[in-house]
């Protein structure tokens, strides 16, 4: 170990505090709050109920430095000598120092020299920075790109030189991920390499930001924040049909609905005046929550269980806090209290939903018909009242009153023949199957047709999409504070509203869901634009320019780069919420364009984790897109949008293992094999097998995991979908070239958009010869190998040379570039 | 070769000092870059056998059997005579005074005390008392010592499993099996030098997720963190090459990738590529020796007897200490079998019975199957949660199939065995109703630095610089307890 008050100067340099270097005064929220949350306000903090110590609240400017009893002040602007704060942090009596010994909270001696210098600075104090309101940062001149001013602005501070532009080829592939999550076609890198007039990478972006990907790429996301699942979750996980709802969010991407909209939307269409059928789809974001369907669960647990997930759920995505800490007590480091976590609830506490049952369609639903489906649901019942007329005149005409034929049926049988056909129970049936049936064909015949007919009915009405939506009781319900978060605890009643420390609802308005959400988005609230820009900028870099996605509050990474969080979150806001917008500053930034090669060692260990953003990122791409990228590169890709959920390839037995033989897994089939990944059936408690690294869909999850493991390795080079995909490229590029020069250019093309060295052709070339060697002495391999997946193979290609490239191919997919965005 | 903490330890991780690494390891194995194979890779992984620790170790190899969910203590090892005599009176003024309890409870004042559900009974010649919960484990007690004093910092869930197993709340830091990875590697090359296994009882109501964090590498590089394997028939999913790719061609493509990725690197510089180079040589290494692992078909029946009913059951926790054993038999050095479902918040009286009766057997078990085999000596077996519970009740005491207790910090019992502990011992106390650790406690880091002092580890000099600070397990704490050595 170094010595400790280095390490502690090390860090402090490097992380939170390097502007608050000597001769510069600390700043309150950047410098102090940061040090008080972490090592104060366990004792001394918001959390009033549970374990205050000392009656002192450091988090509260004017309990902090009130007079106390005695005279003394535990913060005494401009002197630390007679700061109680100060004594207690420096005094080695371990009786009196602060924090006490056995909470291991202790300061560095960094940490209490800022406070000293804090204190005789007069103790400023001021708010934890995001829930300040966003002033836009003086950004240059306009001669440069803002976000390159800011960054750059601090990288000149550090001594660090940024990386320069990488080169065209690697930005095309670069932009086309990360915007459509789909590799570019050799017509876009085509075009955009020959086009060397001024604009062409805006162009490019223009292009790029107009395919109907974009909005698929953006919904994935989205869709892991929003908790979406086609299954309900816990035992039983039954289908359910939201998928109408996702097919919206990729629309409204695609249509670029302004983001306070989609805010609204989603949160409360449904109370909008005279709200349209896709304003009211939009709110099944809220009902994307886990269904427990158990038998014995009491009904209003799971109805608790359900209004936390929403409001918990709108509170990361939205406010960037974790609210569920509140489910028991007060905040222990965020100005939230208990009682202001259940005044959220009350928002989503007004829904019809009772708990019971776990039916996926339980209302308030939205039929989601198509003219077919309402078609056959009239044809259907059409026929079904036919032949129930036809059935009934049968049985008038075959057993009249008052007829022997009447009187030979036993007493049940006469009660069940009164009943009409729709009222009649499987007991009834099955007494007038031998009474009835025996005597008289004709009956057996038509009501054999009555059955078929009805179970098409039925069928034909179960088919219909029903989306569970929000609604809100006429007559509102109350909330209580739980105690514990136990729904059989309540306490006090609380009405639905919105944290002290944040802006308060619009005047004059209810307090219902419609107001929270126009709340959220009102130009003046601190958090959404801020935590809203961070996802985008964390899709494109990896890492959001605050660490933490999920948490904006006191405990969160303070921001290496805060100018350019705020400078875009006021872009996004006075743009009028423009997403494409917001994209487009973004990309068109040179920081989003420069190299992302680490070519300084000095610059690496400073900065491992490229916090200052001085290169361009490269980060392994999502599960998803690595899917996505073979299959169009290899020409596999359908672009069928939209839809029912399909199965994709899966090892056999996942299902039935994890459901205990319950869900049995069937592939779809044909070009449903060939759809984006964002389409593949999600079950909610054994998600697909071959998305490694993706959010688990069961609560609100905003930060993608990023793990390297064998696992993903066995993944890529043995699944029949990239096995099937290395076959499909294989053929493409011995159809489309004759020679193996140019077929090894077009490889490189379409996985990565460039163009080939000598050096690794040559290691292409050793490959083929070896794979040829071997699969001419095994044409029985070289068929097996062609025969994964169910695409079918051109014939007319020569199986041995065919499986030779499919192996070369397949080694190409799994290379680290192919994976990872460069 | 030194174990990558001692290459590095004096000069930060750079990606040209790695990539220097791999050029002089691919020298010192005298490959050509054609031939880059198993050997020269696997350098590349840290893990070269042989590592020279700080000092002789006493434990080659772990077994954590991590119980999710805070244990009860009181119920379970901690035999506290003073509950039943206490029992339904509201706790006693004089532990209340001065101390701290659970912030979850609040005011501990007015809550009644809660007798052990079950009769405790002494075993063996070090008269150690548990519970007849666990009646499997009392058979073994002069095997184990417990440390009966632990005491943690945290009283969620996911905060306090973390600390005890990377020394932060927070997730972000290197777990404690991916210290060990880095800093001991690992002498087989075949299988994940860390391995994780989940259970949780069938039929139980625990809704707590396995966040991956509790095996995560933090800011280590990705190699080190856990590996975890499914808990069905299938350990690993995608192990098989595709039909037609024979295991030659499949050697030459991850030749070719080798290759071909050492070239990006040298232009790209990230260190990711190096790992990702070892993640496919260990891949390929496992489609052989994974298969070989989850045979069972040579374990005699009365091996397979002694784990239980469930043992050939995958997914089950004695599956998992089956498995745990076969995997520390062949080397591999850290092996986390996490177990969840301990929250008896209302559960005393039915959910704990099945956390004991799906554990305890298995567990002790595992202790004797690996004396027999004599790896106990070396392996060193943890078994423990992140917490305790309450001594005193959550709930109505009237109605007993609903007694539950909450979470509690502030003493808590863990035991071990093997691996260079002093067997049939009990360390340390809480006080006489299970409130406080009052006799020698032990902190979290305490206990971590002793784990790490059994490996031959000096828990203040296995360190990794990042952010311009050398960071650690222990954080800035922590005493080797020594009285727990053997």
């Amino acid at each position: 170990m170094r010595h400790p008050r280095t390490i502690a100067l090390l860090l402090f340099l490097t992380t939170a505090a390097a502007s608050a270097a000597p001769g510069r005064s600390p700043d309150f929220t950047r410098d102090i709050l940061p040090i008080l949350s972490d090592h104060c306000f366990q004792c001394h903090g918001p959390d009033a109920r549970n374990g205050r110590k000392g009656d002192l609240r450091l988090d509260d400017e004017t309990d902090a430095k009130r007079e106390r009893a005695d005279g003394h002040r535990v913060i005494a602007a401009g002197s630390p000598e007679a700061s109680e704060l100060w004594a207690r942090l420096s005094t080695d009596d371990p009786e009196e120092r602060m924090p006490p010994a056995k909470l291991s909270r202790e300061l560095t001696t960094a940490q209490r020299d800022l406070i000293r210098r804090w204190l005789e600075d007069g103790a400023r104090w001021g708010k934890h920075w995001a829930f300040a309101p966003v002033t836009r940062p003086e950004s240059g001149d306009g001669s440069r790109h803002p976000i390159d001013t800011l960054i750059e602005r601090r990288l000149t501070g550090e001594g660090i030189a940024p990386n320069p532009l990488a080169d065209r080829e690697t930005l095309v592939r670069r932009l086309s991920l990360d915007l459509t999550g789909l590799p570019p076609t050799p017509e876009d890198t085509k075009m955009f390499l020959l086009d060397s007039s001024p604009g062409a990478w805006e162009r490019l972006v223009d292009r790029t930001l107009r395919k109907p990907s974009f909005g698929e790429r953006m919904a994935w996301d989205w869709l892991e924040a929003a908790r979406y699942a086609d299954s309900n979750g816990y035992q039983g996980d039954n289908e359910r049909t939201m998928w109408p709802w996702r097919d919206w969010v990729v629309k409204a991407f695609n249509e670029n609905l302004p983001y306070d909209q989609f805010t609204i939307w989603q949160l409360a269409g449904d109370l909008l005046p005279e709200a349209s059928r896709e304003q009211v789809l939009a709110t099944a974001f809220n009902r994307n929550h886990m269904i427990n369907g158990e038998g014995g669960r009491i009904a209003e647990e799971n109805r608790v269980d359900y209004v936390m997930d929403m409001t918990e759920t709108m509170g990361t995505v939205w406010l960037g806090l974790t609210l569920n800490c509140c489910r028991c007590h007060d905040h222990k480091f965020d100005p939230l209290t208990q009682k202001e976590y259940y005044q959220f609830t009350a928002f989503f506490n007004q829904t019809p939903v009772t708990g019971s049952g776990g039916s996926p369609q339980t209302a308030p639903v939205q039929d989601w018909s198509s003219p077919e489906l309402d078609a056959r649901l009239a044809r259907e019942t059409e026929a079904f009242h036919a032949v129930t007329k036809e059935l009934e005149q049968l049985e008038a005409r075959s057993w009249p009153p008052g007829t022997e034929a009447l009187k030979a049926l036993s007493g049940p049988a006469l009660a069940a023949l009164a009943k009409k056909p729709g009222s009649r129970s499987r007991e009834d049936w099955t007494t007038l199957g031998v009474q009835l049936g025996n005597a008289n064909p004709d009956w057996a015949r038509v009501q054999g047709r009555w059955t078929t007919q009805r179970d098409a009915r039925d069928g034909a009405n179960s088919a219909i999409p029903r989306v569970m939506v929000m609604e809100d009781l006429k007559t509102l319900r109350a909330t209580h504070l739980l105690d514990h978060g136990l729904y059989d605890q309540p306490r006090d009643e609380v009405k639905a509203g919105v944290p002290a420390a944040l802006p308060p609802l619009a005047d004059g308005e209810t307090a219902n869901r419609l107001a929270l959400a126009k709340w959220l988005v009102r130009r003046d609230h601190p958090l959404t634009a801020r935590v809203t820009v961070n996802r985008i900028w964390q899709m494109f870099f990896g890492v959001g320019l605050v660490k933490t996605a999920e948490d904006f509050g006191l405990q969160s990474e303070p921001p290496p780069q805060p100018e350019v969080l705020d400078w875009l979150a006021a872009e996004l806001m006075d743009s009028g919420w423009n997403l494409k917008g917001l994209i487009r500053t973004i990309v068109t930034s040179e920081t989003y364009r420069r190299s992302s090669v680490i070519a300084s060692v000095e610059i690496h260990e400073r900065d491992p984790e490229n916090r200052l953003l001085a290169r361009g990122a490269r980060f392994r791409l999502p599960s998803w897109m690595i899917r996505d990228q073979a299959l169009a590169a290899s020409g596999l890709l359908r672009p069928l949008n939209g839809g029912p959920a399909v199965n994709g390839y899966q090892p056999p037995g996942v299902w039935e293992e994890a459901t205990f033989g319950n869900k049995k897994y069937s592939l779809s089939s044909g070009e449903d094999l060939h759809r984006r990944s964002l389409y593949t059936f999600w079950r909610r408690i054994v998600g697909p097998t071959l998305f490694f690294d993706s959010a688990k869909r069961q609560v609100c999850q905003v930060k993608p995991l990023r793990t390297n493991t064998p696992m993903h390795a066995l993944t890529v080079l043995n699944d029949v979908t990239y096995v099937e995909a290395a076959r499909a490229l294989a053929q493409r590029i011995l159809l489309t070239e004759p020679t193996d020069g140019a077929r090894f250019a077009l490889a490189a093309d379409l996985l990565w958009a460039r163009s080939v060295t000598p050096g690794e052709t040559a290691i292409w070339q050793r490959a083929l010869d070896r794979a040829g060697a071997m699969f001419a002495a095994d044409i029985t391999a070289a068929e097996q190998l062609l025969a994964q997946g169910t695409s079918p193979r051109d014939p007319t290609l020569d199986p041995r040379q065919h499986a030779v490239w499919t192996t070369l191919c397949l080694t190409l997919l799994n290379l680290d570039e192919t994976l990872t965005k460069e | 070769m030194k174990p990558a903490w001692q290459l590095l330890r004096d000069d930060a991780p750079s990606p040209i000092r790695e990539a220097q690494l791999a050029v002089n390891r691919r020298q010192f194995f005298g490959k050509s870059a054609t031939g880059l194979g198993i050997a020269a890779l696997s350098g590349l992984l840290g893990r070269e056998s042989g590592a020279a620790p700080h000092h002789p170790a006493r434990a080659k190899r772990v077994i954590y059997l991590f119980q999710n969910g805070g244990p009860t203590h009181v119920d379970l090892f901690d035999y506290k005579p003073e509950l039943t005599r206490l029992h339904g009176q509201p706790v006693p003024k004089e532990y209340l005074g001065g101390k701290r309890f659970s912030t979850m409870t609040g005011d501990p004042s007015g809550k009644l005390m809660l007798q052990p559900v079950e009769p405790f009974h002494q075993h063996g010649s070090s008269g150690a008392w548990v519970s007849e919960l666990m009646p499997h484990l009392g058979a073994v007690a002069d095997d184990l010592c417990f440390v009966k004093s632990l005491h943690t910092d945290a009283v969620n869930h996911a905060p306090a499993i973390s600390f005890m197993l990377s020394g932060a709340q927070l997730p972000g830091r290197p777990a404690l099996g991916a210290w060990l990875n880095y800093g001991l590697g690992s002498p087989n090359e075949d299988l994940p030098g860390y391995v994780v296994m989940t259970s949780v009882s069938k039929g139980t109501t625990c809704g707590q997720i396995f966040y991956d964090f509790y095996w995560g590498s933090g800011f280590l590089p990705s190699r080190f963190q856990g590996s975890k394997f499914r808990g069905s028939r299938d350990p690993v999913l995608y192990l098989s090459n595709p039909e037609g790719i024979s295991a030659p061609l499949r050697r030459g493509m991850l030749d070719d990738l080798a290759e071909l990725n050492q070239a990006k690197f040298a232009t790209s510089g990230d260190p990711e590529i190096l790992t990702r180079i070892a993640q496919y040589e260990l891949a390929y290494r496992m489609q052989s020796s994974v298969p070989e692992l989850t045979d069972l078909s040579s374990e005699p029946e009365h091996v397979l007897e002694m784990y239980g009913p469930q043992v050939r059951e995958p997914g089950t926790f004695a599956y998992n200490c089956l498995m745990a054993r076969r995997l520390v038999e062949r080397g591999v050095p850290f092996v986390q079998c996490m177990h969840a479902g301990w929250d008896q918040h209302n559960s005393l009286t039915t959910e704990l019975y099945t956390q004991c009766r799906d554990t305890d057997q298995p567990s002790a078990a595992l202790i004797k199957d690996l004396k027999m085999r004599g790896l106990l000596d070396e392996t060193l077996v943890i078994w423990g949660g992140e917490f305790g519970r309450t001594p005193f009740i959550q709930g109505n005491l009237e109605n007993r199939p609903r007694w539950g207790r909450d979470h509690h910090p502030y003493a808590f019992t863990v035991w071990m065995a093997g691996g260079g502990v002093k067997p049939g011992i009990s360390y340390g106390a809480s006080d006489d109703l299970g409130f406080n650790a009052v006799d020698r406690p032990v902190h979290v880091h305490d206990f971590q630095a002793t784990i790490l002092h059994l490996l031959g580890i000096d828990h203040e000099r296995l360190t990794y610089r990042f952010q311009g600070r050398y960071f650690r397990l222990t954080d800035v704490h922590g005493h080797v307890v020594r009285d727990l050595l053997a």
